[in-house]
């Protein structure tokens, strides 16, 4: 117990809205969207509330206490290890019925709880109408209504966490019925002296008979062959009261507390068909939803390109000026180059790289918070089958159309190494915010926007022939695909606007330092002939191999920083402006420089990111797999550019 | 398309004919009789609340035999099942009495 600062969790089922509400509390600090699975670490915040500081953990979601999947895993360990002074069950109102089995199997824990009802409004919408203190009666617990996107229920929250700390609140698990109960006690009584107990001796009885395999334990129980006959013979005799396994009559226990509290405290008028739910059959069925899905993606980037491309010509214009009065002013001293890469830098980040980069946040902020990413692994599902892989992965390419970092860690939600390994090496072939600013600025914006789609496609296909081939090497079976699909939501305008910031933000603090850094430091290798030296030695290479330019690639080997540094270096290392560009490079040396920059190397974040979550050997394999697809790739276009 | 059972050990399913959950036709409520394969699979579908006894309605399919869209009648819930999985869950139709 710490009494400075008391510890509060927040656990609830994937969903539920854990984020939003520990958002809502401590400012925007986690990230959130609809799309079960988004939190796979947890997020720490202190929280100063009427002159007492709280720390505040937002766990990652969890079906259950009995962990399947990494992610749950951390909550596990928070639960246990860290012993919380307080937790905050959250739950999604709409799905009361199926969450009170989480809130049963917490109760069994006895720690001071709160429950919070969350996502009020979509429960309304659906017709149910709860009674909070009927509940709070059955639960022994305080319940909180909240509608977290709207901030609402937080005040109400804080109030009690205040009240349940100072009171010292314990509550009582429920009981299970009495023959089931009977066999508990007897294993709570028969468990030895030393045995490592949690939270209480009736937790820690059911939760060794639930377990399929006691990790910590199993040391234990070979030290005390005694003890394992004993719970072998209790396992045994729970499975004759049903008939089924031992854990699956613990899990309908509480599945009938939790149906028996639900029908008390909730009643469920029958709502009408909701417009929404039509809309979302419609979203769902097998050839409108195919037809949508192309429309929305195909809508999505023409969208990026119509805001996005005059917004950069028109930011341009005042960068390229003081460029020139830099050069006018100083001549071709040092300080010239070192202003002009500054001015270069910071001109590249706001007027290049800004007007893709925030519509594209922006839209994949909507897409996240709608609940459409679980919709487009349902309907994709098949095709991912012919490509190796299932639809659970197609969320996390979508995300990597964002940023490749966050799609990597959002791995963790696919239950087999196999298919995590296979979907990491292939998200950094997904075009990133950073590599959708390099194919808009330079394909869609010098050789036409059909030039983009077509390039899109053709990345599309360079992912699934990978896949295919990847799926070949990594034999195991797959498991099918089993996703809760989450209900649509109206996305929050504040929640996007907050969203979007918060990536910015991120973008300012890395990326920028990076782009000004590289595109300075550029100017000084140039000025002392440095520049010269790096291309000679990848001469071989840059224009043997690729045919580019030679003096493109010190820009290339910078690429690995940031993939935008690659295209504000470009310019300045061909010494020519944007509009001028295609005087220097042909369509093919063009396309081939995008096609390099775009998968040669994971960018430094994504390749650290990788090293972190999959190991050295996995990050090297990425580096090397990607290096070769941008060698092949660049190869077959020079091949073509020769036949036709 | 349905057959007379022969699960063993399903008390549940002495004389209903049952079925697959793949087999089930759109918009029609079974309840779940018996889910096959190993714990693994028992134990991830308990977790989101998919129990013996709930009562399922298949609300849609993916297209070219893709996953199946169901509907948790009994705790409201909504998850796409790939085939192979929907193959290892036994139903029963719902009589209209009940």
């Amino acid at each position: 117990m710490n009494d400075n600062k008391p510890v509060i969790v927040f656990v609830g089922q994937p969903n539920c809205g854990k984020s939003t509400l520990f958002n809502a509390i401590a400012g925007f600090k986690a990230q959130t969207s609809n799309f079960p699975g988004t939190t796979v670490t947890h997020a720490h915040s202190e929280v100063l509330w009427q002159g007492k500081v709280y720390t505040i953990v937002d766990l990652p979601g969890t079906y259950s206490l009995t962990p399947h999947e990494p992610q749950e895993k951390v909550v596990l360990t928070h639960v246990f290890q860290e012993k919380p002074d307080l937790i905050v069950n959250v739950v999604d109102a709409s799905l009361l019925c199926r969450s009170l089995e989480l809130t049963v199997e917490l109760l069994e824990l006895e720690y001071p709880m709160i429950v919070v009802l969350n996502m009020m409004d979509l429960a309304e919408k659906k017709g149910m109408s709860i009674e909070a203190e009927e509940l709070e009666k059955k639960l022994g617990v305080p319940v909180i209504k909240s509608i977290a996107v709207r901030g609402l229920g937080t005040t109400e929250l804080m109030n009690s966490v205040e009240k349940v700390l100072n009171e010292k609140i314990k509550p009582q698990a429920l009981k299970f019925s009495p023959e089931v109960e009977k066999r508990i006690k007897k294993l709570q009584d028969l468990l030895p002296e030393d045995f490592p107990v949690v939270a209480n001796k009736r937790f820690t009885a059911i939760k060794a008979i639930e377990a399929e395999a006691l990790a910590v334990d199993k040391f234990f129980l070979e030290n005390n062959p005694e003890f394992k006959t004993q719970l072998d013979q209790i396992r045994q005799e729970i499975s004759a009261l049903r008939e089924f396994p031992a854990y699956e009559v613990i899990a309908a226990e509480r599945h009938h507390l939790a149906l028996k509290i639900f029908e008390e405290c909730c009643r469920v008028r029958h709502a009408r068909v909701r417009a929404a739910e039509k809309f979302d059959n419609l979203i769902m069925h097998p050839v409108f939803g195919l037809f949508f899905l192309v429309l929305i993606f195909a809508g999505m980037f023409y969208l990026i390109f119509k805001v996005g491309s005059p917004l950069e010509a028109w930011l341009l214009k005042p960068w390229e000026a003081i460029k020139l009065a830099i050069e006018n002013r100083f001549g071709q001293s040092l300080l010239a180059e070192l202003l002009s890469g500054l001015v270069q830098g910071i001109g590249g980040g706001v007027a290049i790289v800004f007007p893709y980069f925030i519509p594209l946040l922006l839209l994949m902020g909507l897409l996240e918070d709608s609940g459409y990413l679980a919709r487009a692994a349902f309907l994709l599902d098949t095709f991912m089958h012919y490509i190796g892989l299932h639809g659970k992965s197609v969320p996390l390419f979508i995300l990597g159309f964002g940023c490749n970092v966050p799609a990597i860690m959002a791995t963790r939600i696919l239950e087999s190494r196999r298919d995590r390994l296979i979907t990491v090496l292939l998200i950094p072939f997904i075009p990133c915010a950073a590599r959708t600013t390099i194919i808009l600025a330079l394909v869609a914006f010098l050789l036409g926007p059909w030039w983009a789609v077509g390039f899109y496609f053709f990345n599309l296909l360079v992912i699934a022939v990978l896949s295919s081939i990847l799926s070949r090497i990594f034999k195991f079976s797959s498991p099918g695909l089993i996703l809760e699909i989450p209900s649509l939501k109206w996305p929050a305008f504040k929640n996007i606007m907050k969203k979007t910031y918060f990536n910015l933000a991120e973008f300012v603090r890395f990326a920028w330092p990076i782009l000004i850094g590289g595109s300075v430091l550029l100017s000084l290798l140039s000025f002392m002939k440095f520049d010269r030296l790096m291309n000679d030695l990848l001469s071989p290479f840059v224009s043997g191999l690729l045919g580019l330019p030679q003096s493109l690639g010190v820009t290339l080997v910078f690429g690995f920083l940031r993939k935008e540094l690659s295209l504000l270096m470009m310019f300045q290392a061909l010494g020519v402006n944007y509009a001028n560009l295609l005087s220097v490079l042909n369509q093919e040396q063009l396309l081939i420089f995008v096609v390099f920059v775009n998968f040669f190397i994971p960018c430094l974040s994504t390749l650290a990111i990788i090293w972190k979550e999959m190991g050295r050997k996995v990050a090297l394999l990425s580096v090397l797999l990607n290096l070769s697809v941008a060698v092949v790739v660049s190869l077959l276009i020079r091949l073509a550019a020769l036949i036709f | 398309m349905f057959h007379k059972s022969n699960v063993k050990g399903s008390k549940l399913s002495n004389q209903a004919p049952t079925c697959l959950l793949s087999e089930m036709p759109q918009g029609e409520a079974f309840r779940i009789v018996e889910i096959r394969g190993g714990p693994g699979l028992q134990r991830r579908l308990l977790a989101l609340g998919f129990h013996r006894g709930d009562l399922l309605v298949l609300d849609g399919e993916a297209p070219i035999r893709g996953p199946l869209l169901v509907r948790n009648l009994t705790t409201d819930t909504r998850v796409a099942l790939g085939r192979g999985i929907a193959n290892k869950i036994i139903v029963e139709p719902v009589r209209n009495n009940e």
